[in-house]
């Protein structure tokens, strides 16, 4: 029965997985060496997830077998698969926030003596243990008190305290600075010279390509190929991904117009926002740029009426002219400002209704009479369904069983319904796979030469000089500097961001 | 581990699964509502006799009509506990003005027009303080109705004197208490003893009620900001959704159907005991709403449910009494049935 396979540490093949009305993966076989880094690539949607969740026991598979160290396994929890040396590195770590660091990476295997927790010997196991991912971490401060950086390397020592071989690290560079991402490669690096192999799941091509000695791309469920790293480009990447060749990516941006819109002055809400004022021109698309922690979302939701405007009389927003009543995110929208959050699945969209609720939330009232036309409201969504071409099956369908980049179209759509003036993106590509981020940008340029104004908040800083009109830096709650195209650049923008000496900001 | 189960996956219990997962998730207690009624059918055919079973609606319509307005309210993300103990207050108030203008000289129905006025208006007071307590307030729904559970119990004794309140000179106050007779329906019409059918008023207003709840939550606006607040505040903040005066009128609402509930009640009885009615009242609401598959967390679930948890805690009752077991125990069966209740829908659920 049993099959001895030789030197790939995970052996997959013809791996199907369906869920309801969907097969999320289409026999996939691949194989993993020992002590290798090999990166997995794909658009949203594209299986990666899935895969590793079967790799690591949290799905079982429809049909197909997984061998690992050469012996047929069945992963049937997450508890089986760390049997075999397996475990995951969550994108959303997994920590007991009110809990030790120590009692975090014991969590489940509590060292005892007499029966009771033992302690001194659990802080010294879990020192030793940190220790293996070089974090000075002192094992007995409360996980709470971590960053997030710090809470990943727990993560990290918590999988080889449990002699795990196979890391599968999800996205594990999205929630870390350019210099913590530096020194989790490292640490990468020396844990395969320790002989960890490690499955690197990442939208990141660069790092991808950094990082891993073979890389595997997928799409729509299946495997596309297999490439060493050496050979690959991010260019030749993105072309498997996509399964065509990414031409212009940026569509071309229509002039702004010279009629200003929207008039923000002097909008405060410490601590975050202090005195920030701008102006929006009809057609214009205004970048926000700035790191983590600038004030670009506070300041959106400020002007959005979602957070409360005050100190030093909290500023004003008018749209031509008329001025919008703070604190109100019904008077905003019944104005014409839409706010497309950053938070997709807590804010932007409501988890557990269908497509066609979620589209037609805000401008329900349309849509009543008293009574709610259901036909009439699934017929709009199917409307958005086929101009933004999102991947759903009906109107009905729960959001949560889309693609991260479908369910951002539908985001999108929603606001669209209430035909807004002011459109405040924030981070509409984030999460977002790349066939879905060109259709974002399109679209953008679409509403802007509609004459609406936009706003784009973005952490990645080609798409703002690609897209935008002007750019604002914000640091520290202010706006420091605004940057036309022509003279905008991503060093000139990272100065003013950073607070570079000697920058007059 | 068996070999056959490595080739396959035990595809059976998969495809049950599967299948379970497609069902509505009150299924569940309808199977159980129909088994009890089937095996208790069998054992004592008296049980399905029509005078029996409208018994157990009748008997179940003063509750079931609270817990309409209960699903409500924990389809928005809250909870209500306070009106099991507003029901014998707001009634107590009803039967305190039904005295009070009952004058044997003038007409009678004018003086039970404003005591049925007083007693909604007492639940619909209550129900917008508790909405506002909680939209404006901040208040935790557990807390800000924890205190109406405690305070509206105690006042109603209070004013009471610990005892009941009495309707005094009014005789057509508990003809709302009966029903209509359908003609016809004396089967043996030689037989003085045999009453015709008689159709509880009660009963037509919880089925009123339930499809007026019904209508409300599936075909209104004010429906769909329920789903949408239960399902995520945030995001139905950020959506621009009314989410404090949502909140006040389901508050407003259930308040509002516990005045009703207290009108059945009063009229049934033709008095209020302040120390017992609707006593645990809060507590079968919220347990027919789950049995009804109601997503305790909000966001999901539906009338339809509630109306059978209704009448499957009502029908368990019933057979306690037919099937002549210690009556004491029904709370241990009801105990079983809704974690039963709860196990099956999470066994439903994906993931």
């Amino acid at each position: 029965m049993t099959e001895v396979l030789q030197n790939p540490v995970i052996e997959v093949r013809n791996l199907v997985k369906e869920f309801p009305g969907v097969r999320a993966l289409d026999g996939v076989s691949l194989s993993i060496r020992a002590g290798e880094v090999h990166g997995i690539v794909g658009e949203n949607g594209a299986g990666k997830s899935t895969l590793m969740k079967i790799l690591s026991g949290v799905y079982q598979p429809t049909s197909g077998e997984i061998a690992v160290r050469g012996r047929k396994v069945h992963l049937r929890s997450v508890h089986d698969a760390g049997g075999h040396g397996i475990a995951m590195i969550h994108q959303e770590l997994n920590l007991v926030d009110s809990l030790s660091v120590a009692d975090n990476i014991f969590l489940g295997r509590e060292m005892t003596r007499l029966r009771m927790v033992d302690g001194r010997k659990t802080r010294a196991e879990a020192a030793r243990h940190l220790d293996k991912v070089q974090a000075a971490i002192d094992p007995g401060v409360k996980v709470s008190a971590l960053s997030v950086a710090q809470q990943q390397l727990v993560e990290i020592a918590k999988a080889l305290s449990t002699n795990a071989s196979i890391l599968i690290m999800d996205e594990p560079t999205a929630v870390l600075s350019e210099r913590e991402m530096k020194s989790l490669f490292d640490l990468i690096s020396r844990l395969k010279s320790r002989g960890v192999t490690i499955l690197y799941i990442s939208h990141h091509l660069s790092e991808v390509l950094r990082i891993c000695d073979r890389i595997t791309v997928m799409r729509d469920g299946r495997l596309v190929k297999t490439l060493d790293a050496k050979e690959a480009s991010e260019r030749e990447l993105a072309r498997l991904m996509v399964g065509r060749e990414l031409r212009e990516f940026f569509p071309p941006i229509a002039p702004a117009g010279s009629e200003i819109l929207l008039q923000v002055d002097a909008v405060s809400s410490p601590p975050r926002v202090h005195g920030a004022s701008f102006e929006l021109r009809q057609g214009e698309i205004l970048g926000f740029a700035g790191l983590i922690g600038a004030g670009r979302t506070e300041l959106a939701e400020a002007i959005a009426g979602l957070r409360r405007r005050h100190g030093s009389g909290g500023g004003t927003v008018c749209l031509r002219g008329d001025k919008i009543e703070a604190n109100s995110p019904r008077d905003a929208v019944a104005r014409g400002i839409a706010y497309l959050s950053e938070d997709r699945k807590g804010r932007g969209l409501t988890m557990g209704m269908g497509v066609a609720e979620n589209i037609t939330l805000v401008s329900l009232r349309r849509y009543c009479g008293p009574m709610l036309h259901r036909k009439r409201e699934e017929e709009a969504a199917r409307g958005h369904i086929e101009r933004l071409r999102i991947r759903a099956r009906s109107p009905r369908q729960k959001i949560e069983t889309l693609s991260g980049g479908n369910q951002q179209k539908v985001a999108v759509a929603k606001w669209l319904e209430v035909e807004p003036k002011v459109l405040i993106l924030d981070e509409p590509t984030r999460g977002v796979d790349v066939g879905a981020k060109r259709e974002i940008y399109e679209l953008i340029a679409k509403l802007a030469a509609e004459g609406r104004g936009c706003i784009f908040i973005s952490s990645e800083l080609p798409e703002l000089l690609g897209m935008c009109h002007r750019i604002c830096v914000m640091r520290g709650g202010r706006i420091v500097t605004t940057l036309n195209r022509s003279e905008a650049s991503e060093v000139l923008i990272m100065r003013h961001a950073a607070g570079v000496k000697g920058e007059a900001a | 581990m068996s070999e056959a189960g490595e080739h396959n996956p035990p595809r059976l219990g998969a495809s049950m699964l599967s299948r379970l997962r497609s069902m509505p998730p009150w299924m569940g207690a309808l199977i159980a509502l129909f088994l009890l009624m089937a095996i208790t059918g069998v054992f004592e055919p008296a049980f399905l006799r029509p005078t029996n079973l409208t018994n157990i609606v009748n008997q179940q319509s003063v509750v079931g009509v609270i817990a309409v307005g209960m699903t409500l309210v924990i389809i928005l993300g809250g909870i209500d506990l306070s009106v099991g103990s507003l029901l014998a207050l707001a009634g107590g108030a009803g039967i305190l003005a039904l005295n009070a203008r009952f004058d044997p000289q003038s007409a009678e129905w004018s003086a039970i027009g404003i005591a049925i006025v007083v007693t909604l208006a007492v639940g619909l007071a209550a129900g917008l303080l508790n909405g506002v307590l909680i939209a404006k307030g901040g208040i935790a729904p557990f807390i800000a109705t924890l205190g109406g559970l405690v305070a509206y119990r105690s006042a109603a004794t209070w004013i009471a004197n610990g005892g009941q309140f009495f309707v005094e000179g009014s005789r057509s106050f508990r003809e709302l208490g009966r029903g209509i007779p359908i003609p016809g329906t004396n089967i043996a019409p030689a037989d003085a003893d045999v009453k015709p059918y008689v159709l509880p008023y009660s009963i037509l207003v919880f089925i009123g009620i339930a499809l007026l709840g019904s209508i409300l939550l599936n075909r209104t606006r004010y429906g769909r900001y329920v789903y949408a607040i239960g399902c995520s505040e945030r995001a139905a903040i950020y959506s621009a959704v009314p989410v404090a005066r949502i909140k006040i009128m389901t508050y407003a609402l259930i308040g509002l159907a516990t005045g009703l509930a207290a009108v059945l009640n009063a009229t049934r009885y033709n008095s209020v005991n302040s120390a017992n009615a609707g006593l645990l009242m809060e507590l079968e609401a919220i347990a027919a709403v789950v049995i009804g598959g109601t997503r305790m967390q909000g966001g999901a679930g539906g009338i339809l449910g509630t109306v059978i948890g209704v009448i499957l805690l009502g029908v368990i009752r019933n057979v306690q009494v037919m099937l002549g077991f210690e009556s004491h125990a029904s709370g241990v069966v009801m105990g079983v049935i809704i974690i039963a209740a709860v196990l099956f829908q999470r066994l439903g659920r994906r993931e």
